[in-house]
């Protein structure tokens, strides 16, 4: 096995528990279903990646949502959290490192938001619902009438999916982004990694 | 912010002394059979399960509630969404388009339970482990996964380091916070805009002393002698007991027993 930085690993550790902690400042949106809610862990992810690379932002996503499972004595919710997580990070970060510049982020970041929003619906569809459904013992009709107060557009699954998830998570994706560029512009001088 | 993690409550009990790993093991059967549980025995055989577990672990009850608080939202929401959206068998009232069943009902609270004993579950295992504890059992029950080149050593560190500086970070946080609202900035009112833009100058201050912070640490373990797995040795080396056993057998049998009660 490669040796790996120490210091690296610590960092990446650190930027986890911030991520863990930041999964308590949640926000639901106007017009969507309470059970989606902002958060906005997946910033120390996207930094961890931007300095060591997308695996490292995926380890963070992995140590924040395994804590938080261990805490909350769940595991879907978790799950989906870091397959959304490590989408965007992966593929906003794939793209960074092609340029390492604020131009290269940026249109990393779009692709991230699209990937994470078109693979979530899918996924949402054919596994999450019908999996929360299963463990929490409603149908997944029920879960549209849930949906429906907060938005009358909602009558099935797929348009719980295309008027909910898809634009929950391109909202994700942008809310994300746009906080995460005046962090990185200001932290830049501090992402020497020499490591 | 209050939060139960690295919370470790020190006793002496039996479920305190019983292997990391067993109870890892343990915890992480039990949270699969739970979904065995399908009428009143079963469900009743678990409840009297997690609660044995409660008592013979001398932990405070208030301590186990006060774990199930950040997730009662979830409990009162799914028991109101199976109590008012299951539609089966003759309603016990009707108030305008809300229709409480009695099969509706019945679903509620075991949904409720199944919840509710997943989490004390979970919570009984933080409570009386040592966040080092839990990831020294999580660490060896992983490490067949070297084989597969996993680095399981470095991702147990990254899970220790990240446990034991929660509350540090808790902490920092607050400080910042404060240091922030001191300078004008609001966090808890003001629109959603305004709220997502405080997070900025939140965060900054937070990474920045992470970097900080990582340095210094990784300086002073390698100062101790700090070279990672290969050819470390250990101060406190995990025991497998006759308790140990007990435990996992005692899962068997309650499975076992969920299997023949379930209808």
């Amino acid at each position: 096995m490669k040796k790996m930085s120490l210091r690296r690993n610590i960092t990446v550790a650190l930027l986890s528990a911030i991520a863990y902690l930041i999964m308590y400042l949640q926000f639901p949106l106007p017009l969507i279903p309470v059970f989606l809610q902002i958060d906005l862990s997946d910033i120390p992810a996207l930094i961890a990646a931007i300095m060591y690379g997308p695996l490292a932002g995926v380890v963070v996503e992995a140590v924040k949502n395994i804590i938080h499972a261990f805490v909350m004595g769940s595991v879907i919710g978790e799950a989906a959290n870091f397959f959304a997580g490590s989408l965007f990070i992966v593929v906003s970060t794939y793209i960074y490192h092609k340029g390492k510049t604020l131009r290269s982020l940026i249109i990393g970041m779009g692709a991230g938001t699209l990937v994470m929003a078109g693979v979530m619906s899918v996924a949402n569809y054919f596994i999450i619902f019908p999996l929360y459904a299963y463990f929490l013992g409603f149908s997944i009709e029920q879960a549209v009438q849930l949906a429906k107060a907060a938005n009358h557009s909602i009558h099935d699954l797929i348009s719980l999916i295309v008027l909910a998830i898809l634009p929950f998570n391109i909202i994700k994706g942008i809310i994300i982004s746009i906080l995460a560029l005046p962090i990185y512009a200001r932290l830049r001088p501090r992402l020497r990694t020499d490591a | 912010m209050e939060l139960i993690i690295g919370q470790y409550v020190p006793r002496s009990s039996v479920i305190h002394r019983l292997d990391p790993r067993a109870k890892l093991i343990g915890v992480f059967l039990y949270v699969i059979i739970v979904f065995l549980a399908n009428n009143w025995p079963t469900y009743a055989l678990l409840a009297v399960f997690t609660a044995s577990g409660v008592a013979l672990s001398n932990v405070p009850l208030r301590y186990i509630v006060r774990g199930l608080k950040p997730v009662l939202f979830l409990i009162v929401f799914t028991f109101v969404l199976n109590a008012l959206f299951t539609h089966q068998g003759p309603a016990l009232f009707k108030f305008g388009w809300l229709e409480l069943t009695s099969a509706g009902f019945i679903q509620a609270v075991f949904i409720s339970i199944r919840l509710l004993v997943l989490i004390v579950a979970t919570t009984l295992l933080t409570l009386t482990t040592t966040p080092i504890d839990i990831t020294d059992g999580l660490e060896q029950l992983l490490s067949p996964l070297k084989k597969l080149r996993f680095p399981v050593h470095e991702f147990a560190l990254m899970m220790a380091i990240a446990l034991r500086f929660i509350p540090t970070l808790v902490e920092e946080t607050e400080k910042i916070m404060k240091a922030q609202t001191a300078r004008g900035a609001e966090f808890s009112s003001g629109s959603l805009v305004k709220r997502a833009k405080a997070i900025v100058p939140l965060l900054v201050p937070l990474f920045v002393g992470a970097f900080k912070r990582a340095e210094e640490l990784a300086m002073a373990m390698e100062a101790r002698g700090y070279r990672g797995d290969v050819g470390r040795t250990k101060w406190r080396l995990l025991q497998w007991q006759t308790r140990d056993t007990v435990l996992l057998a005692s899962i068997a049998l309650l499975t076992a027993a969920l299997v023949f009660l379930r209808g």
